[in-house]
């Protein structure tokens, strides 16, 4: 190992530890998810209290721990480009992990559980199911974490205009406006870091106001704000900061496939169209969260549908489309890491069907808070940015040790997508049977689905489990094996 | 056939035809040739391609947005509508209201004193047919007239809290 690999391991200590971290909570996630279901499909009976828990602990920290995984894919390919501050970096994850243990004590020792949506006025108004600590812990929980991702996007942003001039410079619109040629455009990790860094300060400003006016409601009842403002901060919080997942992930796409394809993955003036155009609409597509709220103003509501339609262009006509040029007729070395954010690609561009159809206003006035809802993100987050994640991991294991995959990775590969599309799928059924989410039990009809979801996500956590197996082993041989020596750009295309 | 089944098989079509897109691409991925020639093919394509999705998305907004839920039906001189105040409650629903006939148009008036709820109209197949929020200081509507007469049931579709799953309100249209 050469002098510069060894720094570039020793960078790489805190994206590996990351990525260890996030293996582990999906797992515990997972099965929280599982029980939910086996709940609804009467295989198992547990008190409402402890399914909602479930319920709260499942989204907060899927979300959580997904965009920590995110983050760390998307620091590891920015850092290439621009210098970004490991310090920042450890800070992050210092307060993510300060924040998850908030949010544990909160829901498991003071049972609080209004779901990961905390919509006010419900964290003060329990009917005296959980008390003021309780919700405190949890909402204090959340804003330590948002703190530390506000760091983490402001380091980015500072690092990009440094670099680049200003976060426009860094979306590429000095090549789109001609100034610039497309030659010598930003590279895509440049891109998409910058509109994550704009769209999840937005978010995190947003969401941060609507938990500290939440947290001085639980302390002081008589200080009350208006719930329609609170619903649009949430949603532009939870919507933007969910959504970002995917834009951070998507990074390691276009990095990996360049790669083992040998092909160049270029910014040309479309791709950075696009990804303005991705800025924009992730931005303010958030209300199609309020569809179902006629007191908004009508034309938020069209323009919600509008928009929503809107910005499954750039990825249909731009994204998923340069990734399956760039494979096609490409000689491509199908391994785990291509194999996955190959997937992921698919994973998303199928997620964004059923996404669509329910930001139609006429679908979501019989569908909204349906299980379809959760069958839509539940396809975008696990076959696409669970996928970019895990892909990732393989990815690091493979420069970084060389690490080998065996039979049992291959046929976690295959396990995993049809786990979770028997996830996802059994969602959708629950969705067009009328089955409302987040409802601790289920009437006859609605069982069916649920306990094949319930075994579709037991054989979705054994392959998340052998994915992470690989991880650890790789942690566990990363000083020993001799890293990078078999390792070479013509050994992955 | 119902809005769901519609949104059903449409989602299933277009899963049908990305499925088989990545199918053929991941097929023909292990066979190497120059990249310069397929990229000029494949944007001439997407030309093509890009500008029948726009074209099929503003085709599907203008039929879709049409007619929407928010919209005051026109009521005739002798059709004035009955409206039923409908106030959500930890965990119940007080309606001013819960026996209608067929035909009849109705609208509900949905508030909530504490939290946030969903209202969700349930036919007798346990299909949802129509449904808003129901905010803490403000007043969401919905209008509908039953065309069968029958057993309805409200469902809450907005978590609310530990008995969310018991907010169930009956109503009769005869």
């Amino acid at each position: 190992m050469n002098v510069n690999q060894v720094a570039e391991k020793t960078r790489n200590n805190q994206v590996v530890t990351y990525l260890a971290i996030s293996g582990i909570i999906v797992i515990a996630m997972m099965i929280f998810g599982i029980l939910m279901l086996l709940q609804q499909g009467g295989v198992i009976n547990l008190p409402p209290a402890t399914f909602y828990q479930f319920l709260t602990i499942h989204g907060t920290g899927m979300i959580g721990v997904a965009a920590l995984a995110a983050a760390a894919i998307m620091w590891y390919f920015l850092n290439k480009y621009v210098t970004l501050s490991q310090k920042i970096l450890r800070i992050n994850l210092a307060l993510f992990l300060i924040g998850v243990v908030m949010v544990i004590i909160g829901v498991f020792s003071f049972e609080y559980a209004s779901a990961w949506t905390f919509l006010y006025p419900l964290p003060a108004l329990s009917a005296n199911a959980w008390g003021t600590i309780g919700a405190l812990l949890y909402l204090g929980g959340m804003l330590v974490l948002g703190i530390g991702f506000l760091l983490f996007y402001l380091d980015a942003g500072r690092a990009i205009i440094k670099k680049y001039g200003s976060l426009g410079k860094g979306l590429g619109w000095d090549v789109i406006a001609g100034k610039k040629a497309e030659q010598d455009a930003p590279p895509g990790a440049v891109v998409a870091s910058t509109m994550v860094t704009i769209v999840n300060t937005t978010a995190i400003t947003a969401g941060a106001v609507v938990l500290i006016m939440n947290i001085i409601n639980v302390i002081n009842p008589s200080f009350t704000f208006d719930p329609l403002l609170a619903k649009n901060l949430t949603y532009a919080f939870g919507h933007i900061f969910a959504n970002a997942v995917i834009y951070m992930a998507v990074i390691a796409v276009y990095e990996i496939l360049q790669k083992y394809t040998d092909r160049p993955w270029k910014s040309s003036k479309s791709f950075l169209v696009a990804w303005t155009m991705s800025t924009v609409f992730t931005l303010i597509i958030y209300t199609h969260h309020l569809l179902m709220d006629s007191v908004m103003p009508k034309w938020t509501l069209i323009m919600a549908q509008v928009l929503s339609y809107s910005n499954g262009l750039p990825v249909l006509v731009v994204t998923a489309y340069g990734a399956l040029m760039i494979v096609y007729k490409s000689g491509i070395k199908w391994d785990m890491a291509s194999g996955l954010t190959y997937v992921a690609m698919f994973g998303w561009v199928l997620g964004v069907v059923p996404a669509i159809i329910d930001a139609t206003i006429v679908v979501n006035h019989v569908m909204h808070n349906t299980k379809w809802v959760p069958g839509h993100f539940h396809m975008y987050m696990g076959l696409g940015a669970l996928a970019m994640i895990f892909g990732f991991m393989y990815y690091v294991a493979k420069v970084e040790c060389n690490m080998r995959i065996n039979m049992l990775d291959k046929m976690a590969f295959v396990i995993y997508i049809l786990g979770i599309m028997g996830v996802s799928g059994s969602f959708l059924v629950s969705g067009a049977i009328s089955t409302p989410r987040r409802w601790a039990t289920h009437f006859p009809d609605w069982i069916g689905p649920a306990q094949f979801g319930a075994v579709s996500g037991i054989c979705l956590v054994m392959a998340v489990s052998i994915f992470v197996w690989h991880f650890v082993r790789f942690l566990m041989n990363r000083n020993t094996l001799n890293a990078g020596s078999d390792f070479s750009k013509k050994k992955l295309a | 056939m119902s809005v769901q089944t519609v949104a059903w098989v449409t989602t299933l079509f277009f899963m049908m035809v990305i499925v088989m897109v990545f199918g053929i691409v991941a097929l023909k991925s292990r066979e190497r040739r120059p990249y310069e020639p397929i990229k000029k093919k494949w944007y001439e394509a997407r030309n093509f391609y890009g500008t029948a999705l726009v074209v099929f998305m503003l085709a599907v907004t203008i039929y879709t947005l049409r007619e929407l839920p928010y919209d005051i039906p026109v009521y005739g001189e002798e059709n004035e509508p009955t409206v039923v105040e409908v106030e959500a409650i930890q965990f119940a629903f007080k309606m001013s209201k819960t026996e209608f006939a067929a035909g009849e148009p109705i609208e509900f008036h949905v508030t909530s004193s504490d939290v946030n709820h969903g209202f969700g109209i349930y036919d007798e197949n346990m299909t949802l047919i129509a449904q808003t929020q129901a905010m803490p200081d403000y007043t969401n509507k919905v209008y509908i007239t039953f065309d069968k007469p029958g057993a309805y049931q409200v469902l809450c579709l907005e978590y609310c809290g530990l008995a969310h799953h018991a907010m169930v309100q009956k109503f009769e249209v005869n």
